[in-house]
């Protein structure tokens, strides 16, 4: 039963930490300092102000508190990627570097070969763009599948028009994730420790120098199992595409700040080194879950988070250069975000349900804690300045916090810097993107509700087939433990 | 002479009750959190200085190419 109960867990802890706030300023009466509001008079009109503001020792000790909080799962991270960069246990870290450098050491297997994939499911609109990057590389790949799934429209013309092969799949229900194992089942037989295989959406340009960069990395490091690109979003779709910009934008700043740590090896384009998707694909079942033989799980909603943990979990090295960049396709209607979020949302969920607590998934438990807690967090805000508007007939200004709000401003703007002027003037207003994080946490909830009513997930127009998850999920407890 | 103040839905006591005092405090210390979580996203972050962190000595090539130098 925990299964469907796993988003309630998430809210669970954050109402915890919530309670405890509360129970704080309850039992030690650390309530506002509110000296009376003054006047004064500015261009003829009276102006009511107030210095309320908390008192110091308690915002002193709940920011240590945060930041305690928030250096352990940091550090937990850290922890988890020393451990398998230094490990040398071939039998429960099979992907760790030193153990991949032991088995290829001494020996020259051929230059490293790129061969890239495109799951394509009716892309006529989009495959064009997709290819041209490719052609546009730097360095070019040395192979280009387009693997057509279930295609009614021009796709496979428009691929086979450039000279490309096409690889149709057989009676694949499984959509993106079964499309990509049914190829990868044939090619990575024949793969030796050199070659790799980049997965790129067949809606998603890459910038000119993806390809020499990975290959460089690769060739550098002979213990690295996969490259993640970085995502910005297209240009244009108003309003709506320019919070999605934002929020890439801030993602991508993110990872710089990480030092190019791996948090996601976005499905708009990854690379891996055969090796890691072999071993991968045969340890399913046993130490990660999903089906013996599946490099993708066909289960997983999100199935490029659901894949990073998985080699995360093996030990593998990862990165996310900066040049590996990808320009991918936005939500051009808030009803398109709303399906497509809601999907993510479940699918980080349901992934690390699956999983369960452990060192490589506590940083991803942390975040949903997290998301959870900023619902919490910003909703009790607009509750409160509701009840303080309906409770009073006048207006009085806060200077406290007032430069609380800059602050929160310089950072919303800083953060989008270098996505240009239109997303600081956007960041800048600071209540548009307070109405997309509200729409985002509606999601969140959202995602909750439906993993508990184990309500059929839908991806893009249509339903997920019921019988895949099913034999997929009890796959994951038989091997996990994990109670259904 | 005291006046007494009517809000738009609520009395103005409300802003006075023990609810509304604490939930007050609350969100105060959760925007304090959170600004200091921003403040810390606005810094650039310190990374350690090359010459504190350990050479880039390896005890063997990483390289696919086994005699490669690196």
């Amino acid at each position: 039963m925990f299964s469907r109960a796993v988003g309630f867990a998430v809210i669970a802890i954050a109402v915890a930490g919530f309670a405890v706030l509360w129970w704080t300023i309850t039992s030690t009466n650390s309530t506002l300092t509110t000296p009376p509001a003054a006047i004064v008079v500015f261009a003829g009109l009276p102006i009511m102000y107030s210095w309320q503001a908390p008192p110091l020792f308690a915002v002193i000790a709940s920011v240590i508190i945060a930041f305690i909080v928030v250096a352990i799962f940091v550090g937990l991270e850290i922890r988890d990627i020393n451990t398998s960069r230094r490990s040398l246990k071939g039998d429960s870290k099979p992907l760790a570097p030193r153990v991949i450098m032991d088995a290829t050491r001494g020996v020259f297997y051929g230059p490293v070969t790129v061969t890239v994939l495109v799951p394509a499911h009716n892309e006529e609109d989009v495959l064009g763009a997709t290819l041209d990057a490719l052609h546009e590389q730097t360095r070019q790949p040395d192979r280009v599948i387009v693997i057509a799934d279930n295609c009614t429209d021009a796709t496979v013309s428009i691929a086979r028009a450039r000279g490309l092969e096409v690889r149709e799949t057989i009676d694949n229900r499984l959509k993106k994730a079964g499309a990509l194992n049914q190829a990868l089942s044939s090619l990575l037989h024949q793969a030796g420790p050199n070659d790799t295989f980049m997965i790129v959406d067949a809606d998603t340009r890459l910038k000119p120098q993806f390809i020499e960069t990975a290959v460089r990395h690769f060739t550098d490091d002979r213990g690295l199992s996969a490259i993640g690109g970085l995502f910005f979003g297209e240009p244009g779709r108003g309003l709506l595409g320019q919070l999605q910009r934002n929020e890439y934008t801030r993602y991508a700043r993110d990872i710089r700040r990480r030092r190019g740590r791996v948090f996601v090896l976005t499905g708009t384009a990854s690379v891996f080194r055969a090796p890691a998707l072999k071993v991968l694909a045969s340890q399913r079942g046993s130490l990660i879950p999903g089906i013996r033989g599946d490099v993708y799980d066909t289960a997983a909603l999100t199935e490029d988070n659901e894949i990073t943990i998985a080699l995360k979990s093996l030990g593998a090295l990862m990165t996310s250069p900066s040049q590996c960049q990808v320009e991918t396709e936005l939500m051009p209607t808030w009803r398109d975000l709303w399906r497509q979020r809601l999907r993510w949302q479940r699918g980080a969920l349901e992934n690390i349900n699956a999983y369960g607590l452990t060192s490589a998934t506590v940083r991803y438990w942390s975040q949903q804690v997290g998301i959870a807690y900023s619902v919490f967090a910003l909703w009790t805000f607009f509750l409160l300045i509701f009840l303080q508007v309906v409770s009073t007939d006048t207006w009085i200004w806060y200077p406290f916090w007032l430069s609380v709000g800059a602050i929160f401003i310089i950072e919303r703007v800083t953060s989008v810097w270098r996505g240009g002027w239109a997303a600081r003037l956007l960041a800048a207003t600071l209540v548009i993107e307070l109405v997309y994080d509200t729409f985002l946490d509606i999601v969140f909830l959202k995602g909750v509700i439906d993993i508990a009513l184990k309500r059929n997930a839908r991806w893009g127009n249509e339903a997920r087939p019921a019988g895949a998850k099913h034999v997929a999920q009890k796959s994951h407890h038989l091997d996990q433990g994990v109670e259904s | 002479m005291t006046e007494l103040h009517t809000g738009i839905l609520l009395p103005e006591s409300f802003l006075n009750s023990q609810f509304f005092v604490v939930l007050a405090a609350l969100v105060a210390l959760n925007t304090s959190i959170y600004a200091a979580l921003a403040i810390a996203k606005i810094l650039p972050k310190i990374f350690r200085p090359s010459i504190f962190r350990p050479g880039k000595y390896r005890r063997e090539t990483r390289s696919i190419y086994p005699d490669s130098s690196d």
